[in-house]
């Protein structure tokens, strides 16, 4: 077992996985739509294969993937592409182009899907690097990170450790715990299958330690593979962020933007990810499910559900028992970086680890105080940065002396928001800041 | 750049709008130094009026033929002129005081308050706006020279002193020594400022206000 | 549909700490203190308590009333500022003292400034030193003897420990039967409330821990005339009001740095002064104006202290590289 270190910054947060962590995961079943965005991931969208009122079977290809940066789209059911047009899409909180289909119940699988096999002697790199770009695999922990981008490093970089993020630092998610706790041997499959692809050594699986269902369980399905260890880290907010998974795994620190993992020699990916990677090489089927929290304490019955992407937010809701009480903010992704929804029709996208319901008793909007420079946001910032002296610069326009505090280094784990007595919305403000600048420097690149 | 205000404006600007201390924050030297009692302040103020005026005068008169690259040094000459009549004065029938307000006396003319009027004002104005002008911000400084001196006076020995009677006879509580040192003198300065620069502000707003 | 639902950016759970809790923590932090106060100093020192808080309390609402901002008076700061000044004073001073005292403290140290998170100086300490150089003799002579609660006549302990000359038992000064400022005497009391700060995460280890280390360091060394290191580094710290300072006037998170390690630095320093004042100095204690100068080179620290972001050494990597390739 690895013995991670504590790491920078960071705070405990409350965990409340204990409302949907003992739920098993159920099949969400089939909604009457689908949405599916072509911007689900970073990146650029992809391109839609499908016209309107065209069939479509479950896995079947239905958007390829366009630029170095992209990911392919399937289609999750058998039916009928409705239309092809603008929707709200969340994340980027703005109207996006979608592939939207009425599914026919058929459920009817799409016949040119066909399964690599489950001995990993066998497959060759290449043709595991084929299968990832091929199933529209993306970072499934929130980000939506092309994974097949991740598996090409360029020839300089040397890789020799893959980290598979098992940590789910958010409070109340319980989506990759209970996937761990059930899928064990599929994600540990999974896992060498992104080693070998990516022609990594050694593989650390890292779990924090408010999960020990899950870290049983993925110890012994680790067990027969020396190349695999577990590493076990506290429970601290923002752990599971890469960056700081890096650190507190490895004791080594991702160079400033634009750095990325690879410079260190690291990749990491999410269990959500290797898992699905195992299902598309044993059975063929590409990404067209997740698994989804639909937790918090506004829902009647929290539960994990195996969620067709596209579905909408509000039929998961239903099918957890609908809203206990008046719902007062309904948030995609965890409470501390999650996106919070105008109404429940957004659906779930490949990103979307939860669905988060806080009643409506529950988010009050406190009075924004003066600073009184207690210090807590510099204390708990994980990019050892000073949040306090960022946001006041943000928040009154100062943008250059915002970027001489390295505000562009911010990671916007939200942790000195959550801390501050003072009730200063500091990430909100570093977040205003930080796209302010990047619009200022591509205009810039563009002269 | 000739002023184009009304001749009563010239002398009234000194007084609340341009107040030397209170607005331009020019002239603290004297301000902090010699503000220990009412009576300092209204003499080292009288002092500063004459001066300030017959400065303004000379330097006016003499505007056209001044040469911008020295006009410093000239200033400083011109200046220096009615200084040393204030002094000689003072030596000879108030020694008593001229004794009290020691060194700060002959200092008037390095005093950043006159020079700035000179260069600021005097040398691009007539004679007469230039000596409204002195007398309204010189009467202004006195008036802040006795408010600052009689606040400090108070706090500080508990009465005010005229000459030999004091007002009241005996102190009304227990002086508070801080109020005559140089931090005291920081603190009643700071807050009167404070004061004046709300009541502005309030004014100005009502103004704003009244004319949207 | 469903109800309509609230939008904002994330976070979107806060920690449960407000100003307001934060406050209310070091009001109870104090209450021991106060209490000792009271025991051996009767009722005139809870005079000087309750003048000195209901002074803070009202020049606060009338001055945020004159001034037509929002009145600020529950976040309880006011009243920590009112207490800790009356902790600050001799039992047997005027009741008009902690009055201007506190009144000052709120008006001119920390309202005229913007009110709470930006004054520059500790309140509390600010009006400390304002009466004490308005009215000096009652600000260091006016003791009490304790229990008793006669006048005393004679100079506390602390100049008799100045003088290098024997001063009370151990566990009289941790009692607090003794000499003293109300608050500096019962040791124990104040420990009790700082070790509540402490647990309750209201205030950094790093502050006391280095004012303290540093000053019982420097009395080890110097505390006693003409020889080093002989001196007596325990009360040397007990002795005055060192320890009110350094867990209730040097953690006021408004004028000390926000860094860690600047915190450090912030006690370092202010127990440097305070020996400074203390052993070369006129005045027999510089607590006061120890932790107000520290105060003032707060913005100096935070400014100069910082720490290292996340991933600098590869910036310092590359510097160095660019360095020697561009030979």
């Amino acid at each position: 077992m690895v013995k991670a270190r504590r790491g920078s910054g960071g705070v405990p947060v409350p965990d409340k996985k204990e409302l949907s962590g003992r739920m098993p995961i159920e099949d969400a079943g089939i909604p009457a739509e689908l949405t599916l965005f072509l911007s689900q991931h970073t990146g650029a969208p992809s391109k839609p294969l499908v016209n309107v009122g065209d069939e479509v079977k479950r896995g079947q290809k239905i958007a390829e993937a366009q630029g170095a940066v992209s990911a392919c789209l399937h289609a999750p059911t058998s039916g009928k592409v409705k239309a092809i047009e603008p929707r709200y899409q969340p994340v980027l909180g703005r109207e996006s182009d979608a592939i939207v289909i009425a599914p026919d119940g058929e459920h009817a699988l799409y016949e040119g899907l066909a399964p690599v096999g489950d001995d990993l002697e066998a497959i060759s790199q290449d043709k595991i690097r084929e299968v990832v770009r091929e199933s529209g695999l993306v970072g499934l922990g929130g980000a939506a990170f092309p994974t097949a981008v991740k598996l090409q490093p360029p020839p300089d970089k040397k890789i020799d450790t893959y980290l598979l993020n098992g940590a789910e630092c958010e409070p109340y998610l319980t989506a990759d715990q209970k996937l761990m706790e059930e899928a064990a041997q599929d994600i540990v499959f999974g896992f060498r299958a992104l080693m070998k692809g990516a022609g990594v050594e050694k593989g650390i699986i890292c779990i924090e330690d408010n999960k020990p269902d899950a870290i049983r369980a993925m110890e012994e399905a680790a067990k027969p593979y020396p190349e695999l260890e577990v590493a076990v880290l506290s429970h601290r907010y923002p752990r599971g962020g890469e960056k700081q998974l890096i650190e507190a795994v490895l004791g080594r620190e991702v160079p400033p933007p634009p750095g990325l993992p690879l410079d260190v020699g690291v990749i990491v990916s999410n269990v959500g990810t290797a898992h699905a990677l195992a299902v598309a090489l044993k059975t063929g089927l590409p990404l067209v499910e997740r698994i989804v929290s639909v937790t918090g304490e506004g829902v009647a019955r929290p539960s994990n559900f195996r969620a067709l992407i596209g579905t909408p937010v509000s039929y998961l809701i239903e099918k957890a028992g609908g809203f206990s009480g008046k719902p007062g903010k309904v948030i995609l992704g965890g409470p501390m970086m999650g996106v919070a929804v105008k109404d429940t029709d957004v659906p779930v996208l490949k990103g979307t680890s939860g669905v988060l319901v806080l009643p409506a008793q529950a988010v009050k909007s406190e009075p924004v105080l003066p600073c009184v420079r207690c210090g807590r946001c510099v204390e708990a910032c994980p990019m050892r940065l000073l949040p306090v002296w960022m946001a006041a610069y943000a928040e009154n326009g100062y943008l250059e002396e915002a970027e001489k505090m390295r505000v562009m280094d911010c990671c916007e784990c939200g942790v000195c928001s959550y801390v501050c007595p003072s009730r200063r919305p500091l990430t909100q403000s570093i977040r205003l800041a930080k796209s302010q600048i990047a619009a200022k420097r591509r205009a810039a690149a563009k002269k | 750049m000739e002023s184009k205000r009304s001749l009563i404006g010239e002398f009234t600007k000194g007084l609340i709008e341009e107040n030397a201390t209170f607005r331009m924050a020019i002239g603290m030297c004297p301000t902090l130094a010699v503000t220990t009692s009412l009576v300092n302040g209204f003499w080292m103020g009288v002092a500063v009026i004459f001066v300030l005026t017959f400065s303004n005068v000379f330097v006016s008169i003499l505007r056209k033929v001044t040469p911008d690259e020295i006009r410093i040094p000239i200033f400083v000459i011109l200046i220096a002129t009615p200084v040393v009549i204030v002094e000689l004065v003072m030596n000879a029938y108030l020694p008593e005081m001229y004794r009290l307000l020691g060194i700060f006396v002959p200092l008037i003319v390095v005093n950043c308050l006159i020079i700035a009027r000179a260069e600021a004002f005097a040398y691009k104005n007539s004679v007469i706006r230039s000596a409204l002008d002195g007398l309204g911000i010189g009467t202004g400084f006195m008036i802040n020279l006795m408010v600052i001196g009689a606040i400090r006076e108070f706090l500080g020995t508990g009465r005010l002193a005229f000459g030999s009677v004091a007002f009241p006879a005996e102190p009304l509580f227990e002086p508070m020594a801080v109020m005559l040192t140089p931090p005291g003198g920081f603190v009643t300065l700071g807050v009167l400022m404070a004061i004046l620069n709300i009541l502005v502000r309030r004014a100005q707003l009502r103004k704003a206000k009244a004319s949207a | 549909m469903t109800d309509r639902l609230l939008i904002t950016s994330s976070p979107h759970i806060r920690a449960p700490k407000t100003v307001r809790g934060i406050m209310l923590d070091v009001v109870i932090a104090l209450v021991p203190a106060c209490v000792a106060a009271v025991i051996f100093f009767g009722v005139k020192a809870l005079m000087v308590l309750v003048a000195s808080t209901v002074s803070a309390v009202v020049s606060e609402y009338l001055y945020e009333k004159a001034v037509k901002r929002p009145v600020t008076v529950g976040d309880f700061s006011a009243v920590v500022t009112g207490v800790l000044l009356g902790l600050t004073l001799p039992p047997g001073v005027p009741l008009y003292v902690p009055i201007v005292g506190s009144a000052f403290a709120i008006v001119i140290a920390k309202q005229i400034f913007g009110g709470l998170g930006t004054n520059f100086v500790n309140p509390a300490l600010a009006g400390r030193a304002f009466v004490l150089a308005a009215w000096p003799l009652h600000v260091t002579s006016a003791w009490l003897n304790p229990l008793t609660m006669d006048a005393a006549t004679g100079a506390t302990p602390l100049h008799a420990f100045k003088g290098g000359q024997a001063v009370g038992s151990l566990t009289d000064l941790l009692i607090g039967n003794r000499l003293g400022s109300l608050g500096e005497t019962s040791a124990v009391a104040i420990l009790l409330g700082g070790i509540y700060l402490l647990v309750r995460g209201v205030i950094d280890y790093r502050i006391p821990v280095a004012y303290l280390g540093t000053l019982g360091l420097g009395v080890f060394v110097f505390g006693k005339p003409g020889a080093l290191f002989q001196g007596d580094p325990l009360r040397g710290i007990l002795l005055g009001g060192a320890l009110l300072g350094a867990f209730f006037m040097a953690t006021d998170y408004v004028t000390s740095p926000v860094t860690p390690k600047g915190r450090t630095y912030f006690g370092i320093g202010a127990g440097l002064i305070t020996l400074l004042i203390r052993y070369w100095g006129d005045y027999p204690e510089g607590v006061t104006y120890a932790i107000l100068l520290m105060n003032l080179a707060t913005p100096l620290i935070d400014r100069f202290v910082v720490p290292k972001y996340y991933g600098y050494m590869h910036d310092v990597e590359a510097r160095r590289r660019a360095r020697e390739g561009g030979r």
